[in-house]
């Protein structure tokens, strides 16, 4: 089998998809001053969330709204916390990322009464659809054939980010949360509202990336699912700068990590050498990124603070 | 009492408050009577002396890795990588105390001694890539986690599995009886490792607090400008207490090997998720290395009772993490309104220890 190939790149919209999405919540944290590290268990609790929502109603639209409106009650409650609570903004997300891991794992045993990984073969996934225009265009159409309607989703969305951010007033008020909150804040910005606007939309995104992985391609549920993308989406933030297309190339590269690595696993490399790979090329990566891909007030101070 | 410990005894009071009622609606979502439920778990961790042992032992890791991640955030950095350190540790140190030839004692001091530097190593690992290339700790440390975990299962699943048994399951051979650790008392879990991590907390303890080293990492963390001013070098204790964070984390994996598996098994220092217990012990405790003793007992405690509902009761043993995360979440909260008023005229930034 040849390693690098259409199929290769196919797999790899559906694999960055989850991190671009993660990402993009990431970036929304990010322009608001927010550091983010609860983004793994958001998108945890969004693969739960879908495949409960999915069992349920037996409805795909459900399901996902379902996802989305999990991952922002917890974003809320990361916004809470550090807004009103002034809580540390790195441990309250630690906190979420364990929050999440415990609360799925309780409630996998407790709503479907099994240990580590649900699996209902009456449950169907994301259906397949072909982008009219792009998938007509020769070799490269294939891309665009036979992905979920949420890789579309994901593609779409740096686009409608950087119009947002940087064409509309909304957009500004909320980068200047970011730039310098206390400047903002006595021009009459609602800084706190921004915020918690900010961080509602960074976890509906979380909450579909969720979605993405529980129902995308294989439909089911296995205890801490997210194995790490949400860090690796952080990354993907930094290494983006906080820019949609930044970031929209950086989760490519992450995706084609992952890709890669699935890839591996077909010849006879053992896999836990293939899955070490997404998470050396992002500690790599790493080597390249500055401080917390924005400039705000706190990107100066030591980072672990 | 001061302000601080007023806010501080607060803090704790409310965060266990909330832990205690998540646990109780988690105990209802399950179908089971919350009183009883909980006394269930109270006797699953401290409901006979066996069980009691096993409190012990369990909060053995925890407490090492604790104090580990506690030393580092007196120095004012986040190391999360307490987990990657710990199992790297313990598969180095395994194959140690299986290969080296000599008698029993020697083999011990060896893995012990190789477990607290190759944990110590990996940590400041992380630590010079921060000082050096900018490169964000609680990231680099989470990253080098998972490499690290694999590594480690690669070793034991292909050059190093143990091939006597007749299933081929991930681990190492087991360690001869002369290179293990003893137990405490006969035919209870608790070995001599959890004596050992007492007497490094009240070293630590005494190091924090009446030496010159003890003092310089204290700076740096509360004020990196004034121990630069002082003549200290920040990059400089960072590393060393990376070195020691690693280290101890290590210890953690090392004890573990020798004292109670005897052998490294694939998976068996993750999935209970020692590693991520130690980070809260030194988050409620805010540090202090004696009252980290009592919160890795505490989070132990929580582990053995939540075993024991899970023996005796409907309720997943799962329900220990809930309570864990909501602890945590509400560790760092400020509730009081006179510490926020303070905190405002003082004008102090985000930064500071946690």
């Amino acid at each position: 089998m040849e390693l690098f190939d259409l199929s290769l790149l196919h797999s790899t919209m559906r694999m960055f998809t989850p991190i671009l999405l993660a990402a993009l919540g990431g970036l929304l944290c990010a322009r608001v001053g927010v550091f983010n590290v609860g983004l793994e268990g958001l998108v945890l609790i969004g693969a739960f969330s879908a495949i409960v929502g999915n069992y349920f109603t037996d409805n795909l639209i459900v399901a996902v709204t379902v996802a989305m409106l999990s991952g922002m009650i917890f974003s809320f409650l990361l916004a809470f916390m550090t807004i009103q609570l002034k809580a540390n903004e790195i441990v309250v997300g630690i906190a979420i990322n364990f929050l999440a891991l415990g609360l799925t794992t309780f409630l996998l045993r407790t709503i479907f009464d099994v240990k580590g990984a649900f699996y209902d073969s009456s449950m169907r996934g994301l259906p397949r659809v072909d982008v009219p225009l792009l998938s007509d265009i020769p070799a490269v159409g294939v891309l665009f054939q036979s992905q979920t309607p949420l890789v579309y989703v994901a593609l779409a969305l740096p686009f409608v980010l950087y119009f947002f951010l940087y064409k509309t007033v909304a957009g500004f008020r909320l980068l200047s949360v970011g730039y310098n909150q206390a400047a903002a804040n006595s021009l009459g910005i609602r800084t706190n509202a921004i915020k918690y606007g900010a961080l509602g939309l960074s976890g509906l995104l979380c909450g579909l990336a969720g979605a993405q992985l529980s129902l995308g391609q294989v439909t089911m549920f296995s205890e801490g699912m997210t194995a790490g993308r949400g860090f690796v989406a952080l990354v993907a933030t930094m290494l983006g700068q906080s820019h949609p297309f930044g970031v929209l190339g950086a989760s490519f590269l992450f995706g084609l990590a992952d890709a890669i690595s699935t890839r591996l696993q077909s010849i006879s490399i053992p896999t836990q050498l293939t899955s070490m790979l997404p998470y050396i090329l992002t500690l790599l990566v790493m080597f390249f990124v500055r401080g917390r891909g924005v400039e705000t007030n706190y990107s100066n101070e030591q980072s672990s603070r | 009492m001061r302000n601080e410990q007023i806010q501080t005894i607060l803090q704790l009071t409310i965060a266990i408050t909330i832990g205690a009622v998540v646990g109780a609606i988690a105990m209802i979502v399950s179908g089971a009577p919350v009183i009883t439920t909980y006394i269930q778990m109270w006797n699953g961790a401290f409901g006979n002396f066996y069980l009691f042992s096993s409190t012990l032992a369990n909060a053995t890791p925890i407490l090492l890795i604790a104090l580990g991640v506690g030393i580092a955030f007196r120095a004012g950095v986040f190391n999360l990588g307490g987990e990657g350190q710990m199992v790297l540790a313990a598969v180095t140190a395994s194959l140690v105390a299986i290969y080296l030839p000599g008698p029993g004692f020697v083999k011990v001091l060896a893995a012990i001694t190789t477990g607290f530097l190759v944990g110590g190593g990996l940590s400041m690992l992380a630590g010079w890539m921060e000082s050096r290339f900018q490169i964000q700790l609680i990231i680099s440390t989470l990253l080098l986690n998972y490499i690290v975990v694999l590594f480690a299962s690669y070793l034991v699943s292909f050059p190093f599995q143990d091939r006597t048994g007749s299933a081929a399951l991930s681990q190492t051979a087991m360690l001869d009886p002369a290179a293990r650790l003893p137990k405490l008392f006969t035919g209870m879990t608790v070995h001599w490792g959890f004596v050992i991590a007492l007497l490094l907390a009240v070293v630590l303890y005494v190091m924090l607090k009446h030496t010159s080293f003890g003092y310089d990492i204290m700076m740096s963390g509360k004020n990196a400008s004034f121990a630069f001013y002082g003549g200290v070098s920040k990059t400089k204790m960072m590393l060393h207490s990376m070195l020691i964070s690693g280290g101890l984390a290590g210890l953690a994996g090392v004890f573990e090997v020798l004292g109670s598996q005897y052998r490294f098994v694939d998976g068996s220092l993750t999935d209970p998720g020692y590693a991520w217990s130690g980070i809260m012990a030194a988050l409620l405790a805010k540090s202090h290395p004696l009252a980290i003793v009592f919160a890795s007992l505490f989070l132990g405690a929580l582990h053995t009772g939540s075993l024991g509902l899970e023996r005796n009761t409907d309720v997943p043993l799962e329900i220990a993490n809930v309570i864990k995360a909501t602890l945590i979440l509400f560790i760092t909260a400020k509730f009081s309104i006179t510490w926020w008023q303070r905190r405002k005229k003082a004008g102090v930034s985000t930064s500071g220890t946690v």
